[in-house]
């Protein structure tokens, strides 16, 4: 048998068209004097020829309303249908497309969880997937398959988000347009370039102390960089607020859990610009944007169908809360169809646009350790990732003492969860306790001051 | 397999699944989705050959997900096969009918669509050759040996394709997961979001 060795990617592959410019933009994130320890090393990996199609792309989100409306199956979704139960493994394996869209049997993670790989269409070319991993807040992680065109694709959901608010982003070359937040032990961190906004540089830091030589410079370096956007989840940002930066970005965009009404206004006054919340998934991308004025996250791709189902997979009448199932999307890696999100809301019309109402996702949850830190939930999602642990808990009281829940068939695992959790939090004793209820999805859970981030 | 009895001409049985009806091959009912009821067809097939299934067999074309969804239709054009009138007429011949409806109807359904099985003429042949061996009888006109080596020769060619497009399916998938878990592929790329 012949080893396969994964091959060590080179500039020339992360950064495919850079030029000079660019190069520059690059040496000035990592150079700066105050910047930060950058542990990891990515790109935009986009080619020449991905530009024009990306830009036309943007063009049609910008412009487009969405293409269907509730009670109504619209054709394009039926054609998506067919060509999933052509070109998919997964549903081809399942017979012909049904005639009625309401047919079809919703899917949900535990299904891609499975093999992901039966999800991925015959014509997609392996040599340029790459994945996003979801540690979610609960059960596995999962490699979705993307690619560069796919996470390229985001800028322009995110700006059609952004002229709802009346920002138009208008950096280029020379400037940096976006500083993405981390605030967590082990993050991802790595500087890039924006091809279709002519190089604008683009930063991905981590705000945990643990990666600056010191504390100071994450303000310092915020405040050269003087990005355009930050971007960020509610924990980074509450991190961020703690920070003397006194850069005046044109907006803030909160991704990947809920944004409180109190950490909104917060950040808002702080920094004087829009504060985006943006519902956004690995699976299917950024789905919504809250705008209190039509009372719930207006929905942002005019291809992605939502529907609202009950809990046996039926749809709900307009207005009844449920749980929110996407079909269609952009990521042309992962056509999905009727796929439940495990987040719930109430489907309502505001002038005429789809609206997302009372949005419960996940909510964003820090832990303290023994030593009065805090982690960030992700931690924990990684501390225990290396587990064969379909789903778990993780319970914070009042006092700060620490409950690990495990389903029965995760008992085999306790000892092995308990030390990855001790040694995570310092911690001396971390109570054990089984789950006993049919929830699909856990939250982290704390009643500890300030735990939860609103 | 000893078929020693003497069954219908094969064409009649053919030609009978060339006319399935359109409602036969519609969506079978799966978690209160679907309009063919393939328990109740299957009950009362049953009943017309003579049998009393128990509620408990019945349960096995209620179908508890998407990936029952092929063997239940498949299911739903062999209870149309085997209304057939000679089939009505021979119930005492029915003994290997739960098993036909069920494991042979699974079997079967892992090789190709439902549908393939009314459109396609090696897959009707197949079908109806099947079903006429699960009433230990061959095709007037045939041999019982003739029988036997024409089953073992349609079926043995689609075993074969079936095998070739799951070796085929597999390369594909082993190709898919090995780049998601290259180096590159973890780097990912740009997103100004992380979800």
């Amino acid at each position: 048998m012949v080893a396969r060795v994964s091959k060590e990617p080179d500039d020339a592959e992360r950064y495919p068209t850079l030029t000079d410019a660019g190069r520059q933009m690059l040496r000035r994130l990592v150079e700066h004097d105050a910047a930060p320890i950058f542990r990891n090393q990515s790109g935009n990996r986009l080619l020449a020829e991905d530009l024009p199609a990306l830009n036309e792309f943007e063009r049609d989100v910008l412009a487009s309303p969405l293409e269907w409306s509730p009670g109504a199956t619209p054709r394009w979704l039926m054609d998506v249908l067919a060509r999933a139960h052509a070109e998919i493994p997964y549903y081809r394996s399942l017979g012909p497309a049904p005639q009625r869209f309401e047919d079809v049997i919703p899917i949900s993670r535990a299904d891609l969880a499975a093999d992901i790989a039966r999800f991925v269409p015959d014509h997609v070319p392996v040599d340029r997937l790459i994945n996003f991993q979801t540690t979610g807040t609960t059960d596995h992680p999962l490699l979705v398959p993307s690619h560069p065109v796919v996470a390229a694709r985001y800028i322009a959901f995110h700006k059609r988000a952004l002229n709802r608010f009346g920002v138009k982003l208008s950096h280029g070359a020379g400037q940096v347009g976006v500083i993405l937040l981390g605030c967590q032990r082990r993050c991802f961190t790595y500087v890039s370039v924006t091809p279709t906004m002519d190089e604008s540089g683009f930063a991905k830091i981590n705000l945990d102390p643990g990666d600056w030589r010191d504390p100071d410079d994450r303000a310092r370096y915020i405040n050269a960089m003087d990005p355009e956007m930050i971007a960020g989840d509610p924990i980074s940002f509450q991190a961020l607020l703690d920070l003397p930066v006194t850069v005046r970005p044109r907006a803030l965009l909160s991704v990947a859990m809920m944004l409180a009404d109190g950490l909104h206004k917060r950040l808002q006054e702080r920094f004087g610009c829009p504060v985006l919340d943006i519902y956004s998934m690995n699976e299917v991308g950024p789905i919504g944007v809250y705008d209190a004025q039509a009372g719930g996250h207006v929905l942002l791709q005019p291809r992605l169908y939502v529907e609202i189902l009950d809990a046996s997979g039926q749809p709900v009448p307009m207005g009844e809360r449920g749980e929110i199932c996407v079909s269609g999307g952009f990521n042309f890696c992962l056509p999905l169809i009727r796929y439940r999100t495990g987040d719930t809301a109430a489907l309502s019309t505001y002038r005429g646009e789809l609206v997302l109402v009372d949005l419960s996702a996940r909510r964003p949850i820090r832990f303290r350790t023994d030593s009065g830190a805090w982690l960030n939930n992700i931690d924990v999602s990684h501390a225990l990732k290396h587990l064969p642990l379909a789903r778990f808990g993780l319970h914070q009281g009042a006092d700060g003492a620490l409950t690990l829940k495990l389903p029965p068939d995760g008992a085999p695992h306790a000892g092995t969860a308990l030390a990855a959790l001790q040694e995570l939090f310092g911690a001396s004793r971390i109570a054990l306790a089984s789950i006993t209820t049919d929830d699909k999805i856990l939250q982290y859970e704390t009643e500890l001051p300030g735990g939860l981030v609103e | 397999m000893i078929l020693d009895r003497l069954g219908p001409p094969l064409e009649s049985l053919i030609h009978r699944l060339a006319e399935t009806p359109r409602e036969f091959l519609d969506e079978p009912r799966i978690q209160g989705r679907g309009q063919v009821a393939v328990a109740a067809l299957a009950h009362d097939l049953m009943v017309r050959l003579g049998q009393t299934p128990s509620p408990e067999f019945l349960a096995r074309f209620e179908g508890r997900g998407a990936a029952e969804r092929n063997r239940l239709s498949l299911t739903a054009v062999m209870i149309w096969l085997l209304s057939d009138d000679w089939f009505i007429e021979h119930a005492e011949l029915a003994m290997d009918l739960p098993g036909l409806l069920t494991d042979t109807a699974a079997s079967l359904a892992e090789a190709t669509s439902a549908e393939r099985y009314t459109s396609d003429p090696d897959r009707r042949e197949e079908l109806a050759r099947t079903s006429l061996t699960a009433f230990g009888c061959h095709p007037a006109g045939e041999t019982p040996q003739q029988a036997v080596d024409r089953l073992t020769a349609v079926s043995g060619a689609e075993r074969r394709r079936l095998l070739q497009a799951s070796r085929e399916a597999e390369e594909r998938a082993r190709a898919v997961r090995e780049a998601l878990v290259r180096k590159a592929a973890q780097e990912s790329a740009d997103k100004w979001s992380r979800e």
